[in-house]
């Protein structure tokens, strides 16, 4: 309804407790499970595959228990980013992506072939895939379940000066800031509005939009910087030491079984890697 | 105590038409989420030209998400908002048009600036009305003198280096300079300092008084609300709880506590003064009616 509702469409970066199987799951099995879905996303270059990926996605969305209208409306902001990057394949790749198929449409100087065509199909399927697998990660993680399953899984690196617990904090705040920007940029949106702005319009005049953020991201950057200065003067106000010697007030539970669902999607990632799908 | 202003309820109000009709609005949050949440339910508020409407409540309560309506910020999916005869549900209103009719000053402004130049974050409005230049100085100008940031000695300092008072009279300012004929304030005077408090509020009194706006103000500071209002809106969870002229409001005790809120300090004096069993005048509001009502009973003992 509201042109300013930014943080409605934000799907990344929520946590929405159903508590379906993936809710309870061990965030470690979980995340290897996440990245090896991406792998899979990332390598597939088939019509076919991607179809194949496109049902897994939904399928996964459903095990979540999410609402598909949910996870569907994280597409809605990336939407003409999505056209932009089509338009911007159909025309400009010509002859020069895979010479040898056929020109299925010829007009001037743009010639689009039908190898074009399937790449800006996979592209927008690709797009969307991601989209989905990282949603269904955040919306049933935890930041806490997050953060401790990076750094586990950091551990066995540790004896090459990795700084796992660093880096899983580190991932942590990004993610936890993800919201708290979006709510203070619409809030900064509608400041600006109300004192003669020309902000908000339609998601389509990106040129338009693009010009009038400069008001509200000057006021949000210092916005950042004050959180994060904040943050740093509240965790040192509480004695905040790195990850050496320090225990944790949730411990990661999970049965082997869970370790199954990497292993399936390990199992799936090959599969698509050998599968003999021509298109 | 003569001089002390008259509290409102006396003040004469050529009560105008509605300029603002808010007619059984309902609004809710992160619609067809999971994270769905009512935040108005069937609130009606009307606001004429030239009063002071003051918005009570406590956190939580809708205020912040009813103000939004009034410029047009959020458009009403139930209900019926009426702003200087524009229907906010038509899909036709130029929004803009509103936005410059009814200014809307958020809590906490002075965020919201971002020219390193105090003039020229007052001028970004009017700039973006597309005004001619010496029309925009003009209003820079007025909006800056009017608030009590003297344009010539302000007007090239640094944003930054202004003070937190200065700094809210400056994000003002900003809103003021689009001459709005309605200006929606949000806890204008949180978090400063009590002698900037004081300043900034006998600033808006100002604009009251000698500029004539019609004020909506959003507040939990009651002492505040009596001294400036004509008349009040207590929201509770979305819904007008109590309505009303300031000293009809502020002077049923027994209602307001059962809202969550406390009269200004004057008034529980007088009602106390009152429950002792003492004759004095019930309809106080500010100190310096509270003080006249208690030299009068003194004067009439002695």
């Amino acid at each position: 309804m509201s042109e300013f509702e930014l943080l409605r469409n934000i799907t990344i970066g929520q946590y929405l407790p159903t508590g379906s199987y993936l809710h309870r799951m061990d965030p470690r099995a979980k995340i290897v499970a996440t990245l090896l879905l991406v792998g899979a996303v990332s390598f597939t270059p088939t019509l076919t595959g991607n179809a194949l990926l496109i049902a897994v996605c939904l399928g996964i969305v459903a095990f979540g228990r999410i609402p598909m209208s949910y996870a569907l409306r994280g597409i809605l902001p990336a939407m003409p980013v999505l056209v932009i990057l089509a338009v911007m394949q159909l025309l400009f790749f010509g002859r020069a992506y895979d010479p040898s198929s056929p020109v299925v449409f010829h007009w001037g100087w743009i010639v689009v072939t039908a190898a074009v065509v399937r790449l800006v199909i996979v592209s927008a399927a690709r797009f969307v895939e991601l989209l989905f697998v990282t949603s269904v990660f955040t919306l049933t993680t935890t930041t806490t379940e997050l953060t401790h399953g990076i750094e586990s899984l950091l551990r066995p690196l540790r004896r090459f000066r990795v700084p796992g617990h660093e880096l899983a904090l580190v991932v942590t705040i990004a993610i936890r800031f993800v919201p708290t920007l979006a709510l203070e940029a619409e809030r900064l949106m509608k400041a600006q509005a109300s004192r003669g702005g020309r902000i908000g319009g339609s998601r389509w005049q990106f040129v338009e939009r693009t010009r009038q953020m400069l008001p509200v991201l000057v006021p949000l950057f210092t916005f950042a910087l004050r959180r994060g200065e904040e943050l740093i003067v509240a965790m040192e106000a509480r004695a905040y030491t790195g990850g050496a010697g320090r225990t944790s007030y949730m411990v990661l539970r999970g049965s082997p079984v869970d370790w199954l669902v990497p292993v399936a999607a390990l199992l799936f990632l090959v599969a698509m890697l050998r599968a003999p799908f021509s298109v | 105590m003569t001089g002390a202003r008259q509290a409102n309820g006396s003040r004469e109000v050529q009560a105008g038409s509605p300029l603002i009709e808010v007619t059984d609005l309902w609004h809710t949050y992160m619609a067809g989420t999971p994270f769905e949440h009512t935040a108005l339910r069937g609130v009606s508020v009307e606001v004429r030209a030239g009063e002071v409407v003051g918005i009570l409540g406590r956190t939580g309560s809708g205020k912040s998400t009813l103000i939004q309506y009034l410029n047009g910020l959020l458009r009403p999916a139930r209900g019926r908002v009426v702003v200087d005869g524009h229907d906010l549900a038509s899909p036709r209103t130029d929004l803009r048009a509103v936005r410059q009719r009814v200014g809307l000053v958020f809590q906490d402004p002075e965020t919201q600036m971002f020219e390193p130049l105090v003039g020229d974050d007052v001028a970004y409005g009017p700039r973006q009305l597309r005004l001619p230049m010496d029309e925009i100085r003009a209003r820079v100008r007025w909006a800056m003198d009017t608030v009590g940031l003297p344009f010539e000695r302000f007007k090239d300092r640094y944003t930054f280096s202004l003070s937190g008072g200065e700094m809210r009279k400056a994000a003002l300012a900003g809103v003021l300079a689009i001459r709005p004929r309605v200006l929606v304030l949000d806890e204008p005077t949180s978090g400063l300092d009590p002698g900037a408090r004081a300043e900034l509020r006998r600033r808006i009194q100002d604009l009251r008084d000698r500029e004539g706006l019609t004020l909506v103000l959003v507040s939990h500071d009651m002492e505040e609300v009596a001294r400036l209002s004509d008349r009040l809106y207590v929201l509770q969870d979305g819904v007008v709880a109590a309505a009303g002229s300031t000293r009809e409001v502020f002077g049923d005790a027994a209602r307001l506590a059962a809202l969550g809120l406390a009269p200004p300090e004057p008034v529980q004096v007088v009602q106390r003064l009152r429950a002792l069993g003492m004759a004095v005048r019930p309809d106080a509001l500010t100190v310096e009616e509270a003080g006249d009502a208690v030299a009068a009973l003194l004067g009439a003992r002695v």
